[in-house]
């Protein structure tokens, strides 16, 4: 990842004596710290930075356990996300997260302890379920990690769960705080990918495909268990050289065995994010493509489109791999049908898919 | 601010040509019409008088009343009378807040009028105080870029603009949308827009449709306005306006979904092909998105729904019917 810089650090009043804060405003010592009372945190009208250099600190009301916001219209994994912080450092011009640039910064949650201890409580409590759980929905899972060294909390957790996986999904290559552990169990550590042309073109701020998959081959090679999601898929000219060129640099750095599962996603968005997209990123081609209104009321391509992305996709996937762990995200049964050649027909037959997967890598 | 100076400020009876003629420092009032007034002063007199401030040397800025004002004129009466205020004792913002609450209790501004008076309230007060207190006066939400929007309004859109959103003929998404381009591309599109009366919901449609456009190809909404395919249209005499609309709007929107109005030209095709009974359709899913396709049967009695259903039974290539990517024409 390109340098992250914070140059300020806000915290509500009253979370500043917990251990968690603290910790950050020690990794911080030079930075300016403005201590504020509880919600008078302004928006800042700052579209274009949306407040990425400023860390906030503060506690979370709602529960920290929730499911993917999946819809009824299309089949969902059944994900559950751990909610450890809004917003991003990087800057992708397709980032859903635009949307919320009327609240700005990066908040981190710092009763995250107590949180914890709750989703820990309910895990225990359904012994017959699997806890696919991640931190990289509303945000990096690693982005900001140095700082808030969330892996040094979590991995520990979760190593010792036998019925919940951790996943920490990120664009970046700070991995350093994963390799200090010596925890490996049940976590899963997973990168997005994209085309070279889409990589450099619209995923600013974040590391270089050969970054990410050089942190990736060092984490495989230090027993975590890795997984991959191609998402967005971003047709552009000449996409399917584009995407295996990034195939190929998979093969040279990634054993195919340790991989849990590999997603495929197409762009998709709330149809306000448009006119901030275009505002934010002028330049961008993200929005090229020929969107239709979904049946869950956001835009994404036009079916053929995306039936074509997900068929070259798994093509060359699975030459490179017979069982690599692909699925679909947020599909339809038909989609599904006629570009994997099989459906889970539901999202508990999705769900059911990839807890198996869990269970044959993890036991 | 002292509410009892502006009711005992004093009377006068002020000739009309020293009052001066442009809406001032405190104006509020874009698009309306003045013909209603004309009449109902012409045939009650003027119930209302207008509020006028003086420098020292004798000049007179409106304050309220520049309608009043501009009526009386058309009349052409000599003079009128006014309230007539001392500069040295109110100061500019406490003459802007009486034409406001004047206003504001009076009627309801259009969008231009309301991007006056944020442009206004912004040489006098803070932006948090106008977000915080004036901004909900105008029934606008209190945020930034908002403010923004109507200042943009205010101070960069073109005259005809104005007067279109104030006459409700744009829409400030639209209007929005037009700020965001460059100049001349805005005058251009605008050009459009009301030469051939698209309306909002079209309106937006267009605007959507160029500058996308204008990003895959790289060509500027200028040149794509001269494109020779649209040109033709804007000059075929055998189409009136909304049907040059809808035909611009067609020819854009099939340079912008290529494949999907390619699919829509191969299910019609394919569709066509059948020899469908009477009143009888069958539409594909929006955008091809759901798997569903629809068959619409529509029937007076049940003998002629069984003799429908059967020659859909034995009619040749009905099996054809589906996704067109998938089977072809």
């Amino acid at each position: 990842m390109k340098d992250l810089k914070i140059k300020k650090v806000i915290v509500e009043k009253g979370v500043s004596g917990q251990e968690f804060a603290q910790q950050i405003l020690r990794r911080l010592p030079d930075i300016p710290v403005q201590t504020i009372k509880e919600n008078e945190s302004k928006a800042v009208h700052d579209i274009q930075n949306m407040g990425k250099e400023i860390l906030h600190l503060l506690p979370y009301k709602g529960e920290f356990l929730k499911p993917c916001p999946g819809t009824r219209e299309y089949i969902c994994c059944g994900y559950q996300i751990l909610n450890v912080a809004t917003n991003c450092p990087l800057d992708c011009s397709y980032c859903i997260l635009q949307s919320y640039f009327n609240q700005p910064y990066l908040k981190t949650f710092v009763n995250l302890e107590q949180g914890v201890e709750q989703v820990l409580k309910i895990i225990d409590s359904n012994p017959d379920l699997v806890f696919r759980i991640g931190t990289g929905e509303f945000t990096d899972s690693l982005a900001i990690d140095p700082i808030t060294r969330w892996s040094d909390w979590l991995l520990p957790l979760f190593s010792k769960r036998k019925n919940a996986v951790l996943e920490l999904k990120t664009k970046t290559d700070n991995i350093r705080g994963l390799l200090t552990s010596k925890f490996r169990d049940r976590i899963i550590v997973s990168w997005s990918l994209n085309s070279p042309f889409i990589a450099v073109r619209e995923e600013h701020r974040a590391a270089s495909l050969k970054k990410r998959l050089e942190a990736a081959r060092q984490c495989q090679s230090e027993g975590f268990v890795v997984g991959f999601h191609f998402d967005p898929l971003i047709p552009h000219p000449k996409w399917k050289e584009e995407y295996t060129k990034t195939l190929e640099l998979l093969d040279k750095y990634i054993d195919p065995k340790g991989i849990i599962w590999i997603s495929l996603g197409s762009l998709r968005f709330m149809p306000g994010l448009k006119p901030i997209i275009r505002r934010r990123h002028p330049d961008t081609c993200v929005l090229d493509g020929e969107f239709i209104m979904g049946l869950d009321g956001k835009m994404r391509y036009f079916k053929p489109i995306r039936m074509e992305l997900y068929s070259y996709m798994r093509k060359n996937l699975e030459k490179w791999h017979p069982d690599p762990g692909l699925y679909l995200c947020m599909e339809s049964h038909d989609v599904w049908q006629k570009s994997m050649g099989w459906s889970p027909e539901t999202s508990n037959g999705l769900k059911r898919y990839l807890d198996r997967r869990v269970v044959e890598i993890f036991g | 601010m002292d509410t009892q100076k502006f009711a005992t400020a004093d009377l006068h009876l002020i000739d009309t040509d020293r009052i001066n003629d442009s809406p001032g420092p405190y104006g509020m009032s874009f698009g309306f019409e003045l013909k209603p007034l004309v009449r109902s002063i012409k045939t009650v007199g003027l119930l209302n008088v207008p509020v006028l401030i003086e420098d020292g040397e004798g000049a007179k800025t409106v304050i309220s009343g520049y309608r009043r004002i501009q009526a009386v004129k058309s009349l052409k009466w000599d003079n009128m009378p006014c309230r007539v205020l001392q500069k040295s004792e109110f100061s500019p913002l406490e003459c802007l807040l009486l034409n406001l609450h004047e206003n504001l209790a009076t009627r309801n501004l259009n969008n231009v009028e309301k991007g006056m008076v944020l442009s206004h309230l912004n040489s006098y007060l803070p932006l948090n105080e106008i977000m915080k207190d004036y901004m909900p006066l105008l029934d606008l939400p209190s945020n930034e870029e908002k403010f923004d929007l109507f200042l943009k309004i205010e101070k960069e859109l073109d005259e005809n603009i104005k007067i279109y959103l104030a006459r409700g003929h744009i829409s400030l998404q639209g209007v929005r949308m037009l700020l965001d381009m460059d100049p001349a591309s805005r005058l251009s599109v605008f050009g459009l827009i009301s030469n051939l009366k698209f309306n909002i919901n079209q309106q937006i449609q267009l605007i959507n449709y160029l500058i996308d456009i204008s990003h895959i190809t790289k060509a500027s909404v200028i040149e794509l306005l001269k494109d020779q395919p649209l040109e033709n249209i804007r000059l075929n005499d055998n189409l009136n306006t909304p049907q040059k609309a809808k035909a611009v709007l067609r020819l854009l929107r099939t340079r912008r979904f290529p494949s999907l109005t390619e699919a829509e030209k191969t299910f019609n095709k394919m569709v066509s092909k059948l020899d469908l009974p009477e009143r009888v359709r069958i539409d594909p899913p929006l955008f091809f998105e759901s798997p569903d396709y629809r068959l619409e049967i529509l029937f007076k009695e049940g003998k002629e729904l069984r003799e429908k259903i059967g020659r859909l039974f034995k009619m040749d290539g009905i099996e054809e019917i589906g996704n067109p990517w998938e089977r072809g024409a």
